[in-house]
């Protein structure tokens, strides 16, 4: 343990967060091990530890003879600021040497507003910030994850990124440094050689110019980088590499179960979801393999919950013979099974019956949009029928409350769009009066949750301009007041935080002076809203002379060179255009099982689009 | 269906977990330990488990238990001891798996030890210190109650009192009032000493004891 830990520990919430040690956690003999890589997730244990990237990457990395990866998070400001009282530098779990020692620094982007927090903690950790004024070759920052995908406001501070699934691409990668350490190369030469590898993006090697108008004239590869960087994928899911075991945390943390991922990408093709494109093309695990990695986890954590994770798990082709196999075992063994992600177009009685024969969770819709013209416009493919009958199916089975998850803001919206979202939660309260077979004796709780639309790279909205603070406000007014009785109950998020968003989902370069600017000025934890202050990140986009509304507000001209256009998904800029359009007609497009729509994605070779349909 | 008694000690890191994280740490090794245990009947089965006092955070157990259900008929008590050693970190090791003797609600007394290094005062300083605060005439402490914040002098409690000084620090070893009837903690002392006095120092503290009313010991 580092010097000086111990007498911070019982000074601080949760210790636990802080002191490593757990069951499966890896520890190497130093001796033999020549690359040490940090694994850093831009938030506190809780949040990170509930990842499952982050869980692969690790056991992954550790597989790996004379590599040790650790884990790395974020304290929370309480042991921050003891830590900084004391000059404690921000250290690895498992060891507990500080990070700055480490060959390789890598930061998982799973969220825009988790920026601050990455500078935060290589502040912590006393590695400089820019990559420019990193000498020598260790102290490599690397970052990957959903939000690499726009990684350009990050650019002045990461070396390199990886550009979709890391299971290969990050080992080539710690084998490339490894022979490069062996060598004595510099930097730059390291680096030149790393954008050679598929999937490695090295902002360094790139130059990008502006216009006049503020739109990016050109982005100009250097030194033999590629024009343009592919993402990489697994394309074989079942062969793919699956832990074991995962790190069991002693307090407990967000998502505190065996998670086993059924399937990677999704059919569906909503508008507004980023994950649905980036993960294109849909890949399944089989259902005997997927079972074999609920039974390792379960018997090497201990774990009583399973949890199917994937984007839509209820579009899983082998969903009930799934559950067959799982309930041979899990039932004996008192194990209950949760599904994420249900639909509410193929939620059914049998997966019902199946997933609450041990255990019983709250169940979770998400509608997006309350009327249908809406829905047809984001592709959500819902009927308002559909839900009727599902939510008329859970309080058959005798659920009582229901959660509805919606946006505002969403491109064409209305006020009676809105009013609509009101009217559809009405509907399901209706439903259950209306139900002969409900519980006698209990009332029904309807939630709507209502997010701000935060337009997205690599959608068919990420031309769109995202709706003003104003107007989001005004909307969320409308919404609460269409409500009319007190089974609903109205929740929705922070306007302010989905604005920031919006900047740094579709920002530049250019935002990396106003990041610095906002680090100085005491930005962390804007994911929270205890910490996050617009006013803050203003006084930061003034200091910097950027207009934040440039980025988020602004409608882009479908020919507008993108900061993301030399990065490639495998979906092109021609089918989102496309899908664009299609939204303003309010014509959907059939799912991937239906229809193939030409999206770009069959140029991996693999998946749903080589399969027969 | 059988309760019985498993003895373990709560070392290192593990001290750092609170009682309600111990309680899942232990309730997942029961289940990696495949132990055939007795649930309870209802939507949610749960494992019984009965702790018979839990631990403050920071303090380490030398003789803390949990008393479960087994199936008697299909395990005996040696092997539930190893299995479920085999189940939990090294920062809790079974030390033994027993009948229990007594109830936990028999409870009434919990012996401590603590040792207190000093942070930027000497060990001489800090034991001035720990003398003339045991010189007052009292010890105001609060503490959280289900009836809110209740106010008394700590002074009647630490008749048991013993401690010294040696180089490292102070040692102090003190009996005090435990159970669900009525429990004080050591770490009133402490945070009174290091309140009134303005010293800082690092608190090292271990349960090593229970009993019961007539002292007898918790079994």
């Amino acid at each position: 343990m580092i010097p000086g830990l111990e007498k911070i520990l019982l000074k601080v919430q949760k210790p636990g967060r802080y002191a490593g040690g757990e069951l499966n956690s890896i520890v190497k003999d130093k001796s033999g091990v020549d690359v040490r890589f940090a694994f850093c997730f831009p938030d506190i244990y809780e949040v990170g530890m509930s990842h499952l990237g982050m869980k692969i990457l690790y056991s992954l990395l550790n597989r790996m003879e004379g590599v040790w990866c650790e884990r790395v998070f974020a304290p929370w400001t309480d042991m921050e600021a003891l830590m900084r009282e004391r000059g404690i530098p921000l250290y690895a779990l498992e060891s507990g040497d500080p990070v700055a020692d480490f060959d390789i620094i890598g930061f998982t982007l799973q969220y825009e507003l988790s920026y601050s927090n990455v500078l935060n903690m290589l502040d912590l950790a006393g590695v400089p910030l820019l990559a420019r004024d990193r000498q020598g070759l260790s102290q490599l920052v690397v970052a990957g994850g959903p939000c690499a995908c726009n990684p350009e406001p990050l650019a002045d501070f990461v070396d390199l990124f990886f550009l979709g699934e890391g299971e290969e691409v990050d080992c080539e990668l710690v084998e490339l440094y490894r022979e490069h350490k062996r060598r004595g190369s510099t930097r730059a030469e390291f680096l030149r050689a790393a954008a050679q590898i598929p999937g490695v993006y090295v902002p360094s090697l790139y130059e990008v110019t502006y216009r006049e108008d503020g739109a990016i004239d050109a982005v100009t590869p250097r030194e033999g980088a590629p024009a343009k960087v592919k993402k990489r994928l697994m394309l074989d899911m079942d062969r793919s590499y699956f832990p074991e075991s995962f790190v069991v945390p002693y307090i407990e943390i967000v998502h505190d179960r065996a998670v086993a991922e059924v399937f990677r990408g999704c059919i569906r093709g909503c508008r507004f979801c980023q994950a649905g494109f980036l993960y294109r093309p849909l890949r399944e695990k089989s259902v005997g393999v997927v079972n074999d990695q609920c039974r390792s986890l379960c018997e090497t954590t201990g774990y009583d919950e399973i949890s199917l994770s994937s984007l839509s798990t209820s579009d899983y082709s082998a969903l009930n013979p799934l559950l067959d196999k799982l309930l041979t075992w899990t039932k004996e063994e008192k194990t209950g099974i949760s599904l994420p992600s249900l639909r509410v177009d193929n939620f059914s009685t049998e997966v019902m019956d199946k997933i609450s024969s041990v255990r019983r969770s709250g169940l979770t819709f998400a509608p997006e949009a309350g009327t249908q013209r809406l829905r047809d416009v984001i592709n959500k493919n819902v009927t308002e029928d559909e839900l009727m009958r599902t939510v008329t199916t859970a309080f058959s089975g005798g659920w009582s409350s229901v959660k509805l998850y919606f946006m505002i803001g969403l491109p064409t919206e209305t006020l009676d769009d809105v009013a609509g979202i009101a009217a559809l939660g009405q509907k399901v309260v209706d439903a259950f009066y209306a139900n002969p077979d409900k519980k006698k004796g209990r009332g029904v709780s309807v939630t709507l949750s209502a997010s701000g639309f935060v337009p997205k790279a690599f959608t068919p909205f990420q031309w769109e301009p995202q709706d003003t603070i104003e107007t989001l406000r005004e909307k969320q007014r409308h919404l609460v007041s269409s409500v009319t009785t007190r089974k609903i109950s109205c929740n929705y998020h922070d306007a302010d935080t989905s604005f920031m968003e919006a900047v740094f989902a579709r920002g530049d370069r250019r935002l990396g002076p106003v990041l610095l600017k906002a680090h100085e000025l005491g930005c962390r934890f804007d994911g929270w809203n205890d910490y996050f202050s617009l006013a803050r990140w203003r006084e930061a986009f003034a200091a910097c002379g950027v207009s934040p509304e440039f980025y988020a507000n602004r409608r882009r001209p479908f020919d507008e060179v993108l900061p993301w256009d030399h990065l490639d998904y495998g979906v092109t800029k021609e089918f989102l255009r496309r899908e664009c359009e299609r939204a303003y007609a309010a014509v959907t497009t059939p799912n991937c099982r239906e229809a193939c729509s030409a999206c770009g994605a069959a140029c991996f070779g693999g998946g749903i689009c080589h399969e027969n349909r | 269906m059988k309760t019985v008694r498993v003895w373990f000690r709560k070392t290192g890191a593990a001290c750092y977990i609170s009682h309600l994280d111990l309680t899942h740490c232990m309730a997942r090794a029961l289940h990696r330990s495949k132990i055939p245990l007795w649930y309870t009947q209802g939507f949610n089965p749960r494992a019984h488990m009965v702790f018979a006092l839990p631990l403050p955070l920071g303090m380490a157990g030398e003789r803390e238990s949990v008393d479960i259900k087994i199936e008697e008929d299909k395990i005996s008590m040696e092997e539930v001891a190893q299995r479920l050693s085999r189940a939990l970190p090294p920062t809790l090791p079974v030390t033994a798996v027993t009948e229990p003797v007594m109830k936990p609600g028999k409870i009434a007394f919990a012996s401590y030890e603590l040792r207190l290094e000093p942070e930027g005062e000497t060990a001489d300083e800090l034991a001035a210190a720990f003398a003339a605060l045991l010189e007052q005439p009292e010890i105001p402490v609060e503490k959280h109650t289900k009836s809110g914040m209740a106010h008394f002098d700590l002074m009647p409690y630490l008749g048991e009192l013993r401690w010294s000084a040696g180089e490292g620090g102070l040692l102090l070893s003190m009996v005090l009032p435990a159970g669900s009837e009525k429990n004080i903690s050591p770490f009133l002392l402490t945070e009174a000493f290091e309140k009134q006095r303005g010293v800082s120092f690092l608190c090292r503290a271990v349960r090593n004891n229970l009993y019961d009313a007539e002292r007898k010991i918790f079994e």
